[in-house]
């Protein structure tokens, strides 16, 4: 049960990363992946596979049809540098972990960039920022929503 | 959730390390491999495929609530157009019999008019640089790699990669596209490079004492016979001559609306200069 709602919700948030809705979203949207990978990582009690997450982020690139590995390659080190504090993270209420989330967003979206720079397929532009700071803005109305689908579907035993 | 492939006895950063090499290996081979593109633009298109649905639904909300008022308004400035459009129509239709008997006059037979296929877009991957649409026509319909795409307007892009049900469109805006275009009414080739701006593309190397001035259209010049020539592309939108460059800097408009593109034509030339295109 718990496998089939964690692959659904990668499902859904690889599509919202996809979706045809014009330049603004593009620009605005956070990167729902890294944000449910660290939503995993933070509330369930097990360590999370690198390898998964790997494989997560290569579907990604997949769906994004850019250079395959980027978003693979920045998810894991996201997840280890989570890794390296989690204590401390699973010690704050979720607004306060709101700039570890904004950090570590970042780091994932600048590793993105610098993979696909060395490919040599991207310019830079303030606007890569805007993602990681939205992204960390709704972290918590995202746990919230997420703690409460885990209750509805009595999935608390990770 | 189980450790796949890695025991958990290694440390951490050490496994970190190994994907670390696994994703450099990885990005090498897609790089140099076309067909690795391909292959997961097919695994992809699941996922695509249901991220169209949902747009789709987002587009009909959007449309259940616009409200009568803006629908009659909209009405009312679109029969207005149309009233306007009426005799440059006329005269469209009075030029092209003309342009049919000075081409028999000059006894060169008109270029034939291609196949398309309409297209609709069903993902998206706006990055600055990477401007990529995945469509959903593939080579089950007979798209290929390098295939021209148009949408209203004029040129869009074209395939950069194909799966058997999807394709995916590089725009014009993309930082790694350059097409082959001429100023409209002169044969002087130019080419015209995206800048991973949307609204921005630009001519490059052209002399700061060029004769381009702002307002000049720019159609394909048919060189390279990737696209075939005369497809509207943009108009120059500015030319700034900078004392210290040894280059202008020339930025075009593209004709086509590239942010907004929610179904596109997918062209093939015609039978003869195409002949394994068409399905």
């Amino acid at each position: 049960m718990i496998v089939v709602v964690v692959v659904l919700g990668f499902f859904f948030a690889l599509t919202a990363e996809a979706i045809p809705c014009g330049p603004f979203y593009a620009l605005l949207h956070p990167d729902f992946v890294a944000l449910l990978l660290l939503y995993w990582a933070i509330s369930s009690a097990s360590e999370l596979s690198f390898t998964v997450v790997w494989l997560i982020g290569l579907l990604q690139d997949m769906v994004l049809g850019d250079v395959l590995g980027a978003q693979a390659i920045a998810g894991v080190v996201m997840i280890y540098l989570l890794y390296t504090g989690i204590a401390r993270v699973r010690s704050l209420a979720s607004w306060e972990q709101l700039f570890f989330i904004f950090v570590l967003l970042l780091a994932h979206r600048l590793l993105v960039w610098l993979w696909q720079a060395w490919a040599g397929t991207v310019t830079w532009h303030f606007s890569l920022l805007l993602g990681p700071l939205i992204g960390a803005l709704l972290w918590p109305l995202f746990t919230l929503t997420l703690d409460y689908l885990r209750h509805a579907l009595r999935l608390n035993h990770t | 959730m189980p450790a796949l492939f890695f025991p958990r006895r290694y440390p951490p950063l050490l496994r970190v390390a190994v994907l670390i090499l696994l994703t450099v290996f990885v990005s090498v081979s897609s790089e140099k491999h076309p067909n690795i593109g391909n292959v997961s633009l097919t695994i992809a298109y699941p996922v695509q495929w249901i991220s169209m649905q949902g747009a789709r639904l987002w587009r009909q909300t959007d449309h259940y609530l616009q409200s009568r008022a803006a629908l009659e308004s909209e009405n009312v400035r679109l029969r207005a157009e149309l009233v306007r459009a009426q005799p440059k129509l006329l005269e469209a239709d009075i030029l092209r019999d003309e342009n049919r008997q000075l081409l028999a006059l000059l006894d060169s037979i008109p270029h034939p008019p291609g196949k398309v296929a309409v297209a609709q877009i069903i993902a998206q991957n706006f990055a600055p640089g990477s401007q990529l649409l995945v469509a959903n026509l593939g080579t089950r319909a007979g798209v290929f790699v390098g295939q021209p795409v148009l949408a209203a307007g004029g040129v869009a892009g074209q395939v950069v990669r194909v799966s058997p049900e999807s394709c995916q469109v590089a725009l014009l805006s993309d930082l790694d596209s350059s097409i082959p275009v001429k100023p409209a009414g002169s044969d002087t080739p130019l080419l015209v490079d995206g800048t991973g701006n949307l609204d921005s593309l630009t001519v490059p190397f052209q002399p700061r004492n060029t004769p381009l001035k702002v307002g000049d259209k720019l159609v394909t010049s048919g060189l390279g016979g990737r696209y075939p020539a005369g497809l509207n592309v943009g108009t120059i939108s500015a030319v700034i001559h900078n004392g210290d460059q040894p280059f202008a800097r020339i930025a075009v408009r593209p004709a086509v609306h590239l942010g907004r593109l929610g179904t596109v034509l997918m062209l093939w030339d015609s039978p003869a200069s195409q002949p394994a295109a068409a399905p």
